[in-house]
């Protein structure tokens, strides 16, 4: 197979030139979103220029121990990002939310490298760093939408659920409705990616082995165990979060705390 | 304590509630025997329906003590004392699904497991507040206020508690169907209403009408 064809820098900054269309767009429609485009743009050209050279670092080391440290700071980040993108004062949420994730990302990525991939050295860099990322990026998106629908769903439903409790309802019993309400919502899109994927898109971890000069098939067979590896890290790491988070949310009286909510 | 105490279906001493500085409940007691019927009055925002939402630890009173039962609440005891009552909020919100699936909802509950057998009574207390059995199959978010508070209704009674709570819970009830619940908890001797109302009707089914000012320390004065 081929070796990828590299970008060189003075190519990319051309390619920037591509920019002209949506911003001529943008002007001829009076959107405004120049500046959060302008600011977009640079953050992603930052953000992944440091990615890759710290990458380029991991990877030539290959440290066992460093690759864990650096998917550990990925879940770290991961879990700040979630307390700030729910609407929820989730400061005493973060150690419990880190559970959750590391749980969700290196269960299912264990699975992966180790019976499907079997990989000989343990936590290659190579495989185990993009992996983790990728199924890290989707456990994420699950826990912001389960968490923000779990508990905005009890503070708006109050009424329902204070008139459960007034109806004897064990703690557990009064918020099952809105825990499988929280996780339906969470693995609906990953249900729906799964049922469409290759009809409407090229999945992005297929496209990458296929450029990388890897046989469409080897692709197909890397994007089903991401996919399965995925959709099970969503399931884990939404249950988790939500049950971990619960022991610190509700006073004895099964009442949701009211700091739990941010000011709206 | 006294032997009184025995007779005493709920009982709230000195009870104190402030929520962003005013107060809610400035000192309030209140004995409420065995069989009462005793529906509390007073303009709105007096903190009526407050002093239901004590008794079931939906809320926490600054201070105070609420006895249920001949046992004072506690954070520990507070889930087996809710199954000594029933409540009907002001407009009820029963959550989601068909009106059978939420009349069903409370008896999958453990600590309501062996009252299953009382669902057998539906169709004949649905018959006494004129729901017909149609209803059943329809969405309760569906039904209109007075159906559902008869429906909320219709849930407390068959869980068959010692007491009941019912905030405001004929409001949409008109006249022939609030004789008909008035009717019912008249009947029902041994059992306990604590209730808030305004209108004449259900004042008259009451045995005892408390006025919010005489059971606690008026404006102005702190306790």
């Amino acid at each position: 197979m081929n070796q990828i064809i590299d970008i060189s820098l003075l190519s990319l900054a051309g390619g920037y030139l591509l920019l002209i269309f949506p911003v001529a767009i943008m002007l001829y429609l009076r959107v405004g979103m120049l500046k959060e485009t302008a600011v977009a743009v640079l953050r992603m050209t930052v953000q992944l220029l440091f990615v890759g050279l710290y990458l380029q670092v991991v990877f030539k080391l290959n440290n066992p121990f460093l690759n864990l440290a650096w998917v550990a700071a990925m879940i770290l980040v991961a879990d700040l990002s979630i307390l700030k993108g729910c609407r929820l004062k989730l400061k005493r949420f973060l150690l419990p939310m880190f559970i959750a994730l590391v749980v969700g990302t290196l269960l299912p990525m264990v699975f992966f490298a180790g019976i499907i991939l079997r990989l000989p050295g343990w936590f290659e860099a190579q495989y185990v760093i993009p992996l983790a990322g990728m199924i890290l990026g989707n456990c994420l998106r699950a826990d912001i939408i389960g968490l923000n629908n779990f508990y905005q769903s009890i503070h708006t439903n109050e009424k329902a659920y204070h008139q459960s409790l007034a109806y004897g309802a064990a703690l557990t019993e009064a918020l099952n409705p809105f825990f499988r309400d929280a996780l339906r919502s969470a693995l609906a899109p990953t249900i729906a990616s799964m049922a469409t994927i290759g009809l409407v898109s090229l999945p992005g971890m297929m496209t990458g082995v296929i450029l990388a000069g890897a046989d469409p098939f080897t692709a197909i067979k890397y994007q089903i165990a991401i996919m399965i590896a995925i959709f099970s890290g969503t399931a884990i790491t939404v249950f988790l979060a939500i049950r971990l988070t619960v022991a610190n949310s509700f006073n004895a009286f099964g009442i949701l705390h009211s700091d739990i909510l941010r000011d709206q | 304590m006294t032997s009184s105490d025995f007779q005493t279906a709920v009982q709230l001493n000195r009870l104190h509630l402030s929520f962003t500085g005013q107060h809610v409940l400035n000192d309030l007691s209140l004995s409420i025997f065995h069989g009462d019927k005793v529906t509390l009055t007073g303009p709105s925002g007096s903190g009526k329906s407050t002093v239901l939402r004590c008794i079931l630890g939906l809320v926490m009173p600054d201070s105070g003590t609420i006895t249920i039962l001949g046992e004072t609440v506690t954070r520990h005891n507070i889930w087996r004392k809710r199954r000594h009552i029933a409540y009907v909020a002001q407009e009820p919100d029963l959550g989601t699904g068909s009106v059978k699936e939420v009349i069903e909802t409370p008896f999958s509950y453990r600590a309501n497991a062996g009252l299953r057998d009382n669902l057998s009574r539906l169709p004949e207390i649905m018959e006494r507040f004129n729901l017909p059995q149609p209803l059943l199959d329809k969405q309760i978010t569906r039904l209109s206020g007075g159906e559902k508070q008869r429906t909320a209704l219709v849930i407390a009674i068959l869980l068959d508690r010692p007491i009941v709570l019912l905030d405001e819970a004929s409001s949409a009830l008109d006249t022939k169907n609030k004789q008909a619940v008035a009717d019912y908890f008249r009947q029902a001797e041994n059992t306990t209403v604590l209730s808030v109302a305004h209108d004449t009707e259900w004042l008259g089914f009451a045995t005892r009408i408390v006025d919010m000012k005489e059971i606690q320390k008026t404006e102005g004065k702190t306790g």
